[in-house]
């Protein structure tokens, strides 16, 4: 087991953070509430001096605290008020396919931002288009250019995402770093 | 719940790699984890203009510098009494798992290694060289050489062009110990790598308008091999007892080593042609020629050059092998032995990339951090993995 050190534990927040509010929000329908809470867990993890196996396990202990945290806290809600959710959104929101496809979806979406945020301006404009589903025609209209330079500008990102997705556990070893 | 979670992150690393190469994300399509309107519900917020721009400046919202300070005031932060080993494990980046398909669900406590005497040094630039009269002299790192033939500085040598008229084949052998490495340059301009545990025999000069023969008596070698053209023609031949490579001009890796049941030829460029005393076959790049030894039957598959390749740029970059190949790789270079003393262990597959020149305790500490192996006893040169 393996207990984080000072500087582990600030790159662990700075990697993850945004992502956990981005997921907390997806139960609660609210950002403050949501830094509130994965601030909570993250303050747990260094008071508690709480221990991991490895990178994944840090992971997983995040994304299931920030999950029941927000839950407890919908919960804790629902008696005090009468604005609440109807049971039934409760009974979705609780199950274990919900909470897994919302890790896929800030997981995925945190990753292809990292990715594009490493590539020239107009390389990047061509991508986060692609993955908009825009073919490469849609592509060259709306940034007003050609369906060649479309292409080249793809050929570009491609080759400089390679080594970057090849080696994707570069960025997931912060605790190595 | 931990094995599903873990199977969502290697999946979203994997519609990510999709999505970004303008595929469709087939790793998605084909998941049991979720049913078709999750995963349609999933695609949809990953590629849908309204939702990505929701969430994007949603993330605009979020101050991270800021909310990190308040919670620092929060923690309070006491002097830590940093254990060494865990700095030491901390200082080791290379060796990286991403997919460490070990799953256990228990927590480990780590044990105290047993280290009775450390005698383990990453391997460097040494060879013998055995002359065509059979004396020999020791390569390495402050020793220079210069014979008629060639010249070295301990660290490679590098054989003079072929001289005119030569009629006489004379024969030299390099033989790399466990440990080692050595870089040749023939005289025809081909440039070899050798890996630890390797011997090569080739001419001081080739003779014209034969074919350039050289014999990679057993180990591992990458080829860069000079063109035909600049020989009038002169093709160039890889030999093996077990089997031949034919090639004009072009790279490749050759592994045949001694107690391995296969031999593994290489191609990253141009074309060479795979022979043994039953099979012939032409390999494009990125195709690799495997001989079972047992039954002599050949075998090609794509595979990841950059994986095969690695140990000639100074790395070792493994993806999916087993413990046990790997600790092999690891055993030639450190020049130690490896006991598996949990044999459970030799199965256990894993991605990583290890430095040449990192330290074998570096190396144990890591995989033991990441709960690979429990523990492990360093005895002079053999290694125990528990």
């Amino acid at each position: 087991m393996y207990r984080l050190t000072l500087k582990e534990y600030k790159d662990l927040f700075n990697k993850l953070y945004t992502s956990l509010c981005l997921f907390a929000n997806k139960y609660l329908e609210d950002i403050e509430v949501s830094k509130d809470i994965v601030q909570d867990v993250f303050i747990k993890i260094w008071v508690n001096k709480i221990e991991f196996q490895n990178e994944n396990n840090i992971k997983s202990y995040l994304y299931t605290s920030v999950k029941n945290k927000s839950l407890d806290y919908l919960k804790s809600k629902r008696v005090k008020t009468t604005d609440h959710l109807p049971t039934l959104e409760i009974e979705k929101i609780e199950t274990e396919a919900y909470f897994l496809r919302e890790v896929v979806v800030v997981e995925t979406s945190t990753i292809i931002e990292e990715a594009i945020n490493t590539l020239p301006d107009r390389c990047a404009q061509v991508i986060r288009l692609s993955i908009k589903e825009f073919t490469n025609s849609q592509i060259a209209e709306e940034l007003s250019i050609s369906i060649n330079t479309v292409k080249a500008q793809k050929k570009i990102a491609y080759r400089k995402l390679r080594p970057l997705l090849k080696d994707y556990f570069i960025l997931i070893a912060f605790i190595f770093d | 719940m931990t094995s599903k979670f873990n199977k969502v992150v290697e999946l979203s690393k994997k519609i990510a790699q999709a999505l970004l190469n303008d595929e469709s994300p087939k790793s998605l399509e084909s998941s049991d984890l979720f049913n078709q309107s999750d995963k349609d519900y999933i695609l949809d917020q990953l590629t849908n203009e309204e939702s990505i721009k929701e969430r994007i400046e949603l993330a605009n919202t979020i101050n991270e510098t800021a909310d990190w300070k308040s919670l620092k005031t929060k923690i309070d932060v006491p002097v830590r009494k940093l254990y060494w080993k865990y700095a030491a494990a901390a200082s080791v980046l290379i060796l990286v798992s991403l997919t460490i398909f070990l799953n256990k669900e228990n927590s480990i406590q780590l044990d105290e290694s047993i280290i009775t005497n450390i005698n383990i040094e990453p391997g460097t630039d040494k060879a013998t060289l055995t002359l065509d009269d059979g004396s020999q002299i020791a390569l390495e790192k402050g020793e220079s050489l210069q014979t008629q033939n060639a010249n070295s500085n301990g660290e490679e040598i590098i054989y003079k062009a072929n001289q005119s008229n030569t009629k006489e084949v004379a024969y030299n052998y390099l033989t790399i110990p466990r440990g080692g490495q050595f870089f040749i340059k023939l005289s025809d301009g081909t440039q070899v790598w050798l890996n630890s545990e390797s011997k090569l025999k080739y001419p001081i000069n080739f003779i014209s308008g034969k074919t350039r023969e050289v014999e990679l008596v057993y180990g591992e070698a990458y080829f860069d091999v000079s063109h035909s053209t600049y020989h009038n023609g002169d093709k160039f031949k890889v030999i093996n007892k077990n089997q031949e490579i034919e090639v004009l001009g072009t790279e490749f890796n050759v592994k045949a080593y001694k107690e391995e049941n296969n031999i593994s030829t290489t191609l990253v460029q141009g074309k060479v042609t795979v022979s043994n005393a039953f099979y012939k076959q032409d390999l494009v790049p990125n195709q690799q020629a495997k001989i079972d030894l047992t039954t002599n039957r050949m075998i090609v598959n794509t595979v990841d050059i950059y994986d095969e390749i690695s140990w000639k740029n100074g790395i070792f970059s493994f993806k999916g092998k087993s413990l046990k190949d790997i600790m092999k790789v690891i055993s030639r270079w450190y020049d130690i032995d490896v006991v598996f003393e949990n044999k459970e262990l030799e199965s256990i597959t894993f991605k990583g990339v290890l430095g040449k020149d990192q330290n074998m305790e570096e190396i144990l500490l890591t995989i033991k951090t990441l709960s690979i192996i429990k523990n492990y006893e360093i005895n002079n040169k053999t290694i125990i993995l528990k």
